[in-house]
C-alpha cells in the first residue's frame, strides 16, 4: 500500500510540476493529453469515419464496407421515404420546442417572481421530475395514452369523443412525450434570463403607461429571448435526433431520423447509407446551432 | 553574513509583457531591517516589482539578491521571503491557526513549536480567541491580520506587502499603519510595501521609491523625497505643488540656482544638482509655504499678486486656489484662523528662497504603463 | 410577491407543474396496484416489486450497470480534472476550441455519435459488451463532468496557489494541500452527475451493448417494448428514487462548495445559458 502511495505521490509531483506556469509551452499542455486522446480516438475520430464512409458503398453480400467517394448514399436520401422522414424529425423538433417555449415560459416567468424558499421549491419541482430515469418518464404515457388509459377514459367520460381515442402509436403520442420529457431544459434557461428582470422594470412600466400584456411583450419577452433561444437550442437540437421516444411511444414504425439510423446500423447493416444520414443530421443540427447562437449573441444585452 | 548587507538588492532588473515593458532596467537597494516603500501610479510597475522579488514572475534580465543570495533562479517556496498579498489569499476551507501555521508544517517543524508560534503570532496580531474561525467568519481588518501573521510567523528574510490595506474603511487604515510600523520595529524584518497612497507610504516607512512607468525615479527619506524631489513629477506625485517655469541665469555655487522665472522674477533657490545656466527648469513651492496676506486698500500692486478664485476647507487647513497675472495658477495652504482669504480677494503671496527647489523641467504627467525608452 | 398581477401565470404555470408530476405520480401508484392490466384500481400490492427483485434480467442489468457506472464516472473525472486544471491556464483560443468540443458533445444528438462509436468498433473489429459501453459513456460524460469542474475552477483564486507557495510548499503540496482539497466538492458533483446520466442512459448502451448482458436501462427498454408488465412500473419507480436520491446528493454537495469559496462558480455554468 505505501508503495502505491509514494508512486502516487511522485507521479502527482511530476504532474504538478508540469502544471506550473513557468515550465515550457510543452509541458503545460501535458495535463490535456487524456481527455484530448480520449476525444481525438473516441469522439472525433469516429464521426470523421462516418463522415468519409458516408462517401462509401457496401457490398451487401459480403457486408465489406470500401470507400468508393460516391455520392450515392446522400443521392438515396433524396428518396422521397427519407427525406420525408428527415423532414418530419426537423418538423416534430420544431413543434416540440415551440410547445415546450409556450408552455415554459409562463411557469419560468412565476419561478422567477417568487423568492426565497417558495422559488426553490418550484425549482425543485421543475427539476425533481427531470432526475427521474427519462425511461420512465416516457413509459409513463404510454400508460396515459393507450385505449381504455386515463385519458381515453377522462375523454369519453367528459363527452369529448364517442369512440376510443388511440393516441399511442403516432407521431402525436411521440410529439406529447418528447414536450414532456424536454420540458425542464427549456423552463431553466428561460428562469435564469427572466430573474434578471426586477419587479422595478415592470413598475416603471406601467408607470410609464404599460401595463400587464403590454408590459409583458415589451419588457418582459425581449429580456427573456436570450434564455429562450438558449433552451431552444438545448431542446431542439436533440429532440431532432430523438431515437427511444419515438421507439416507445411511436410503436416501432420508423418515425424519426433516429430511428432510421439505428435501423440501417443494427438491422440492416447498410453502414455508409446510415452513415450518411447521421451526417446530414448533424450538418442540419450545426447549421441551427451556429444561427441560434449568432441570434443570442446580437440580442446580449 | 555582515549588516552590511541589503535586505533585497535588484540589479538591472527587467520586465516585459509581449510589447509592454513593465520594468526597466531597475537597480534597486533596500537596506536590511527597514521599512521601504515602494510607491507610484497604476501600472508603474510597483506590484511588478514587488512579484519579482517575491518569485511569482521571473525578470527577463538582471539578478535578485536576498541576504546576499541571488534567488534569481529561485522558485517562490525556496525564497526567504513571504508575502502578504492584496486579496489576503487567505485558505478558506483551513482555519485562522491553520492559515498561520501552513508554512510552519510545510517546513515540517516539530508538532510543540508550530502550536506555540503560531498561537504567538496570533496573540502579535490582536488575535487571540479567535484561532478557530474561517476567514469568511473574520471581518476585513481580522481577514489583514491572518495574512500578516501566516507571513510574519516564518521569520522571513523580507516581507513583501500588496497593497494591504486598500480594502479596509479609513479608520481601520489607520490603526493598521500604526501597528504594521509597530510590528515592524518589534520584529526587525525588512518590509517592502506597495501602495499607491503617498501618505501612507510616508507615514510608515523609513525610506520610500518612486516609480513611474516602470522606471525609478527617486529613492529616498520621505522628507527628502518630498523637500527635494528629483523631477517635476515627483514633486507633483508626492504632494501638492507649485511649479513654476523659468530659466537659469546662474549657478551660485553647487546646488543653489538664480532662476528667472515668468516676468522676470528672479529668485535664489536650492536645486538638484547639475544644472546648468540657460538651462529650462521649474521651481516648485509647496502651497504650505506660501505666505499671504491681503493687500490694503489704496496699496500698490505687489511684484507678487493674486486673486483668490476657490477656498476648500479641509478641516486642519484651508486649500486655496489662487489665479496671479505673472505667475498662473496656484494653490496655497493656510492653517490657522488668523488668515481668512475670501473669494475674490485680492492678496500678495510670496515664498522664502530656501523654501523654492528647483527641479528641471519636464511633464508633470505620469508616464504610460509600460514607457517606451525615454 | 403579488398574487394578483401575475395571475396568469400563476394558473398557467401550477398547471404545467401539475402536467410535469401526474405521469410520474401515476406510474408510483399503479406499481402498488392490484390490477393487471392496469384499467382501474384493484387494490394494494407489492407483488409487483417482489417480481421485480426476482426477475434476473434485472438483477443483472443492476450489476451491469453499477460496473459501467463506477468506472465510467472514474474514467470521467480523471478526464475532466486534467482537462480543468489545464483549462486554467490555457490561451484563450486553446479555451475556445475546448468549450466548443464539450458543448458539441452535450448539444448534438446521442444517436450521431453512438453509431459513430458503433461503427468505428466495427471497423477496427473491437468486441462490444460492457467494455465498449463504459468507453461511450465516458465521451460524453466527461463533457458534463468538466462543465462542473470548469465552474468550480473559475471560483478558485489563483492567488491562493501562489499564497501556497510563497509559504514554503512545492507546486505538488501546494496541489494537494489547497487546490484539490478546494475542488474536491465539485468532482463529488461531477461524479454524481456523471453517474446518474451513465445509469440512465439508453441509446450509447443500446449500440454498444452487443448481444451480451445489457445494463439496467436495457432492460427496461426492452421490457416497455414488448411486453407491458406492472413489473416494470415497480422497477421504474425504484429506478425513479435512485436517481432523485443521487442527484439530491450532488446538488448538495455542489452548494456545500459554494460555500467555502468565496468567489462562486455557478454563475458560469449558469452563463452557458445566458450566453
Amino acid at each position: 500500500m505505501n508503495r502505491w502511495l509514494s508512486l502516487l505521490t511522485r507521479a502527482g509531483r511530476l504532474l504538478s510540476g508540469l502544471a506550473g506556469r513557468r515550465r515550457g509551452p510543452l509541458a503545460r499542455h501535458l495535463l490535456l493529453l487524456p481527455t484530448g486522446v480520449w476525444t481525438a480516438i473516441f469522439f472525433l475520430g469516429p464521426l470523421v469515419l462516418l463522415g468519409l464512409y458516408s462517401f462509401g458503398r457496401e457490398n451487401l453480400i459480403t457486408l465489406n464496407v470500401s470507400l468508393n467517394w460516391t455520392l450515392g448514399n446522400y443521392q438515396e436520401l433524396g428518396n422521397p421515404i427519407y427525406r420525408s422522414t428527415l423532414l418530419r424529425s426537423l418538423e416534430l423538433s420544431a413543434e416540440t420546442t415551440i410547445a415546450c417555449a409556450i408552455l415554459g415560459f409562463p411557469l419560468a416567468y412565476l419561478i422567477s417572481r417568487c423568492r426565497g424558499r417558495l422559488q426553490w421549491l418550484l425549482l425543485g419541482a421543475v427539476i425533481v421530475p427531470f432526475w427521474t430515469s427519462f425511461l420512465v418518464r416516457t413509459y409513463s404515457w404510454v400508460n396515459i395514452l393507450r385505449t381504455f388509459g386515463p385519458l381515453d377514459s377522462l375523454a369519453r367520460g367528459l363527452g369529448l369523443t364517442r369512440s376510443h381515442i388511440n393516441l399511442l402509436y403516432t407521431p402525436t403520442a411521440v410529439g406529447i412525450g418528447i414536450v414532456y420529457s424536454y420540458l425542464p431544459l427549456m423552463i431553466l434557461p428561460i428562469y435564469v434570463a427572466l430573474e434578471r428582470v426586477d419587479d422595478g422594470l415592470l413598475e416603471a412600466a406601467a408607470d410609464l403607461g404599460a401595463g400587464g400584456f403590454r408590459a409583458f411583450l415589451r419588457v418582459v419577452l425581449p429580456l427573456g429571448t436570450p434564455g429562450l433561444i438558449a433552451g431552444m437550442i438545448i431542446v431542439g437540437v436533440p429532440a431532432a435526433g430523438e431515437f427511444v421516444i419515438p421507439e416507445i411511444l411511436g410503436g416501432g414504425k420508423t418515425l424519426m431520423i433516429g430511428n432510421i439510423v439505428a435501423n440501417q446500423f443494427l438491422e440492416v447493416s447498410n453502414y455508409p447509407f446510415g452513415a450518411a444520414l447521421a451526417m446530414s443530421l448533424m450538418v442540419v443540427l450545426m447549421i441551427a446551432v451556429f444561427s441560434l447562437r449568432r441570434i443570442q449573441s446580437r440580442l446580449q444585452i | 553574513m555582515n549588516d552590511n548587507t541589503a535586505g533585497v538588492r535588484l540589479v538591472e532588473v527587467e520586465k516585459r509583457y509581449q510589447s509592454v515593458v513593465a520594468v526597466r532596467s531597475l537597480s534597486l537597494e533596500v537596506p536590511r531591517g527597514t521599512f521601504f516603500s515602494i510607491i507610484g501610479p497604476s501600472g508603474c510597475g510597483k506590484t511588478t516589482t514587488l512579484r519579482i522579488i517575491g518569485g511569482f514572475e521571473a525578470p527577463d534580465r538582471g539578478r535578485v539578491e536576498v541576504s546576499g543570495q541571488d534567488v534569481t533562479r529561485l522558485r517562490p517556496h525556496r525564497r526567504p521571503v513571504n508575502t502578504v498579498f492584496q486579496s489576503y489569499a487567505l485558505f478558506p476551507h483551513l482555519s485562522a491557526f491553520e492559515n498561520v501555521a501552513f508554512g510552519l508544517r510545510e517546513a515540517r517543524r516539530p508538532r510543540a513549536e508550530i502550536q506555540e508560534r503560531a498561537q504567538e503570532m496570533l496573540d502579535l496580531v490582536g488575535l487571540t480567541g479567535r484561532e478557530g474561525r474561517r476567514p469568511r467568519q473574520l471581518s476585513g481588518g481580522q481577514q489583514q491580520r491572518v495574512a500578516l501573521g501566516r507571513a510574519l510567523v516564518n521569520r522571513p528574510e523580507v516581507l513583501l506587502l500588496d497593497e494591504p490595506l486598500g480594502a479596509l474603511d479609513l479608520q481601520i487604515r489607520k490603526e493598521m499603519q500604526a501597528q504594521l510600523k509597530e510590528i515592524q520595529r518589534e520584529v526587525g524584518t525588512t518590509f517592502v510595501y506597495v501602495t499607491h497612497d503617498q501618505e501612507e507610504a510616508f507615514a510608515m516607512s523609513d525610506r520610500v521609491a518612486v516609480m513611474n512607468g516602470g522606471i525609478l525615479e527617486q529613492v529616498g527619506e520621505p522628507a527628502e523625497v518630498y523637500r527635494r524631489p528629483a523631477s517635476s513629477w515627483v514633486a507633483g506625485f508626492v504632494g501638492g505643488a507649485n511649479q513654476f517655469p523659468g530659466l537659469v541665469s546662474e549657478v551660485e555655487r553647487p546646488g543653489r540656482y538664480v532662476v528667472e522665472l515668468a516676468n522676470g522674477i528672479r529668485r535664489t533657490s536650492p536645486g538638484v544638482a547639475g544644472l546648468k545656466p540657460g538651462q529650462q527648469v521649474t521651481t516648485v513651492v509647496r502651497p504650505e509655504d506660501l505666505w499671504l496676506r491681503p493687500v490694503a486698500a489704496g496699496e500698490e500692486e505687489p511684484e507678487t499678486a493674486a486673486t483668490v478664485l476657490d477656498a476648500a476647507f479641509l478641516g486642519s487647513h484651508r486649500l486655496l486656489r489662487l489665479a496671479s497675472q505673472r505667475l498662473g495658477m496656484l494653490s496655497a495652504s493656510v492653517r490657522g484662523v488668523g488668515q481668512e482669504a475670501h473669494l475674490g480677494e485680492a492678496v500678495a503671496l510670496g515664498w522664502k528662497d530656501e523654501d523654492g527647489w528647483v527641479v528641471p523641467a519636464g511633464t508633470a504627467e505620469a508616464r504610460p504603463e509600460g514607457a517606451a525608452a525615454q | 410577491m403579488n398574487l394578483r398581477r401575475h395571475s396568469f401565470a400563476v394558473i398557467a404555470g401550477l398547471a404545467v407543474l401539475l402536467f410535469l408530476w401526474i405521469p410520474l405520480v401515476a406510474v408510483a401508484i399503479n406499481s402498488f396496484n392490484r390490477n393487471v392490466i392496469m384499467t382501474g384500481w384493484s387494490g394494494f400490492t407489492t407483488h409487483w416489486y417482489s417480481q421485480a427483485f426476482h426477475n434476473q434480467p434485472v438483477r443483472a442489468g443492476v450489476v451491469s450497470t453499477i460496473i459501467i457506472g463506477a468506472i465510467s464516472t472514474a474514467a470521467s473525472l480523471v478526464l475532466s480534472v486534467t482537462a480543468g486544471l489545464w483549462w486554467r491556464q490555457a490561451s484563450g483560443r486553446a479555451r475556445r476550441v475546448f468549450d466548443a468540443l464539450v458543448y458539441a458533445r452535450i448539444i448534438l444528438p446521442e444517436v450521431v455519435f453512438a453509431t459513430a462509436l458503433f461503427f468505428f468498433f466495427n471497423l477496427i473489429h473491437l468486441g462490444l459488451g460492457i467494455g465498449a459501453i463504459i468507453i461511450g459513456h465516458t465521451v460524453w460524460n466527461s463533457a458534463y463532468a468538466t462543465l462542473i469542474i470548469q465552474a468550480r475552477i473559475v471560483g478558485l483564486d489563483p492567488a491562493l496557489e501562489e499564497a501556497a507557495a510563497d509559504l514554503g510548499a512545492t507546486p505538488w503540496r501546494a496541489f494537494r494541500r489547497v487546490t484539490a482539497v478546494l475542488l474536491l466538492p465539485g468532482v463529488v458533483t461531477a461524479g454524481l452527475l456523471a453517474l446518474t446520466f451513465s445509469f440512465d442512459d439508453v441509446v450509447t448502451s443500446f449500440f454498444m451493448g452487443g448481444a451480451a448482458t445489457a445494463p439496467l436501462p436495457i432492460v427496461l427498454f426492452g421490457l416497455i417494448r414488448f411486453e407491458i408488465t406492472p413489473e416494470i412500473n415497480a422497477v421504474g419507480v425504484l429506478f425513479m428514487l435512485f436517481t432523485v436520491a443521487m442527484m439530491s446528493l450532488a446538488v448538495s454537495s455542489f452548494r456545500a462548495g459554494e460555500s467555502v469559496v468565496r468567489r462562486g462558480g455557478a454563475d458560469r455554468l449558469m452563463g452557458m445559458y445566458r450566453r
